[in-house]
């Protein structure tokens, strides 16, 4: 039998698997739930702030049959806060969010200053990411960043900020290279304190939003420097983007990731029929898996391998309220079916 | 074409295009040739934010578009507004909208509410990350008539709920129309808490609202 480790590589390489991987890789989407907190007696959001913390939560995730990864932070504050970002932290119901922005216009980003990944929560994360990588040969361990449009639009008003890709596009440009720079040095610190893979989710920086010429122009030219600054021999990439691709799939194409991971509004059956042979992640809905009942997760399950997922996954962070048992059942699904 | 009606389009056409300076100029010119301040808002600023909503709505218009044609819309509202005769500036049907505690992603909220703002509603925004409690009070205190809440995060949906109960507790919840919005959020989730309705674009939220209160 294959380790989780073997078969999420080789579905990520397009080679034969005994069945398709369950993951969920933190960061965005996050997986950690009340039920599992109250498992293992340790919470949010204390475990944010802390690296020993981190770790057994990430390890609770595996352990306690939800997925077949270890993967943090359990946020998309971490970048932006070594930028400067004020951030409240959250409860344990709500996530960790930015409530004070740094510039008041894309033009100030030399006032920003260069995050350094040895101090603050960017340390606890590389720290917790040692920890699991001394534990385990077998478990993928998946590192995450936000994306590079998100984290500028939690330094600044996002509403200024999107206005000024038109407006004032020479200096958002600036401000993309000074954002997208930040993030590789923190990617290649992931990496070298052990991911196996990382994860990119970048919800700001939706086609639907940005329509299809500065969705190029901004959300795949900075996702894909960043690929190309983060790239590395035997490391898996993913990236998640949010919402409606059906304007943006010859765009979508082009990020160059190992995987692209979708939320539920997307059909993998259509997003299959505009990208050929990508390798696709998702997209089983957050919603059945904290409103619905098990058999209703897995029917979603099955829906997802008939559609042509190749890793199967939640679509979208869970929220914290999801039964355990319904998170389970994705899993639970895969191993039935195999 | 007559000043009147090229001043007109030029207001319009401002707004599409995007351009607040044009638009201002025209405003002034448009105040100074001595017509009404509110054909100039409802024919000219008005027309172009809907013809933007349209594009909007065909997929030939974005977000980060809309956001730059309300700038033009309000950078000419700031210059006719106060020209308004008293009784044309009369009360509107108000609403309160705000994103919900836990989440402070808005884009989708503005863009709600420069919608409904356009379709002649008065919008108070709370802002993001609002204390429930905060829809209940201004709610009441404005006499509104229309409460729009939205979250793009499962963890802060549940939030809509409770106002939905404070609304009842508070004895208040048949005098308003709750609306929400958002990415996590549909039609069944609106059901199940008891909100009078979602939508799942801006545009759609002016049609909804509409709706609800009986404006044709």
């Amino acid at each position: 039998m294959l380790t989780p480790k073997e078969r999420l590589s080789k579905a990520m390489q397009r080679e034969a698997v005994d069945r398709a991987p369950c993951i969920c890789p933190g960061g965005m989407m996050n997986m950690v739930t009340a039920d599992l907190m109250d498992e293992v007696d340790i919470y949010l959001p204390a475990a944010h702030s802390d690296a020993v913390q981190m770790a057994a939560l990430a390890r609770a995730v595996y352990e306690q049959g939800c997925f077949e990864n270890y993967g943090l932070p359990f946020c998309m504050t971490v970048e932006a806060e070594a930028m400067g970002a004020e951030v409240n932290m959250g409860s344990q119901i709500y996530e960790p969010h930015v409530t004070g922005y740094v510039i008041d216009t894309v033009s100030d980003w030399r006032k920003l200053k260069e995050a350094d990944v040895n101090t603050g929560r960017s340390k606890v994360v590389l720290d917790a990411l040692s920890i699991l990588r001394k534990e385990t040969s077998d478990i993928p361990i998946i590192g995450n960043l936000t994306g590079p449009v998100s984290i500028a639009g939690s330094l600044m008003e996002p509403i200024v900020f999107y206005k000024e890709l038109r407006k004032n596009n020479k200096e958002a440009h600036a401000y993309m290279e000074y954002v997208t720079r930040q993030l590789i040095a923190f990617g290649r610190a992931q990496v070298a304190a052990g991911a196996d893979i990382i994860a990119i989710s970048d919800p700001s920086g939706t086609g639907e939003i940005l329509g299809p010429k500065f969705f190029k122009e901004f959300a795949v030219t900075y996702l894909n420097q960043l690929l190309d600054g983060i790239r590395k021999e035997n490391l898996k990439t993913i990236v998640h983007i949010c919402g409606r691709m059906s304007q943006v799939y010859r765009e979508v194409d082009e990020v160059s990731s190992d995987a692209l991971s979708f939320d539920s509004i997307v059909s993998l059956k259509e997003a299959r029929s505009h990208l050929g042979d990508r390798i696709l992640m998702g997209n089983v809905s957050t919603y059945a898996l904290e409103f619905g009942q098990p058999e209703k997760v897995k029917a979603l399950t099955r829906n997802c391998l008939k559609n042509g997922s190749d890793i199967i996954s939640p679509a979208c962070g869970l929220g914290m309220k999801s039964p355990l048992e319904n998170v389970q059942a994705i899993s639970a699904c895969l191993k039935e079916e195999a | 074409m007559s000043l009147k009606k090229e001043l007109l389009k030029h207001l319009s056409d401002g707004v599409v295009e995007m351009e607040e300076e044009e638009v201002a100029e025209a405003a002034e010119k448009f105040l100074e040739a001595g017509y009404p301040a509110f054909d100039g808002i409802m024919e000219g600023l008005v027309d172009g934010m809907n013809r933007a909503s349209k594009l909007y709505e065909e997929e030939e218009y974005f977000v980060t578009d809309v956001l730059l044609c309300s700038d033009a819309m309000y950078a000419g509202l700031d210059i006719l507004r106060p020209h308004l005769a008293e009784e044309e500036d009369e009360a509107k049907i108000k609403g309160v909208i705000g994103v919900v505690e836990g989440d402070t992603h808005d884009i989708g909220k503005n863009l709600v509410k420069i919608m409904l703002e356009t379709a002649g509603f008065e919008m108070i925004d709370l802002g993001r990350d609002v204390p429930l409690q905060q829809f209940v009070e201004k709610a009441r205190e404005e006499g509104a008539q229309l409460i729009c809440m939205s979250t793009l995060m499962t963890t802060s949906m549940g939030g809509m709920e409770t106002v939905i109960r404070m609304l009842d507790e508070a004895g208040m919840r048949g005098n308003v129309k709750v609306m929400i919005g958002g990415g996590p959020i549909s039609q069944k989730y609106a059901d199940k808490i008891g909100a009078d309705g979602y939508s799942s674009n801006a545009v759609e939220a002016v049609k909804l609202a509409k709706n609800l209160l009986s404006i044709a």
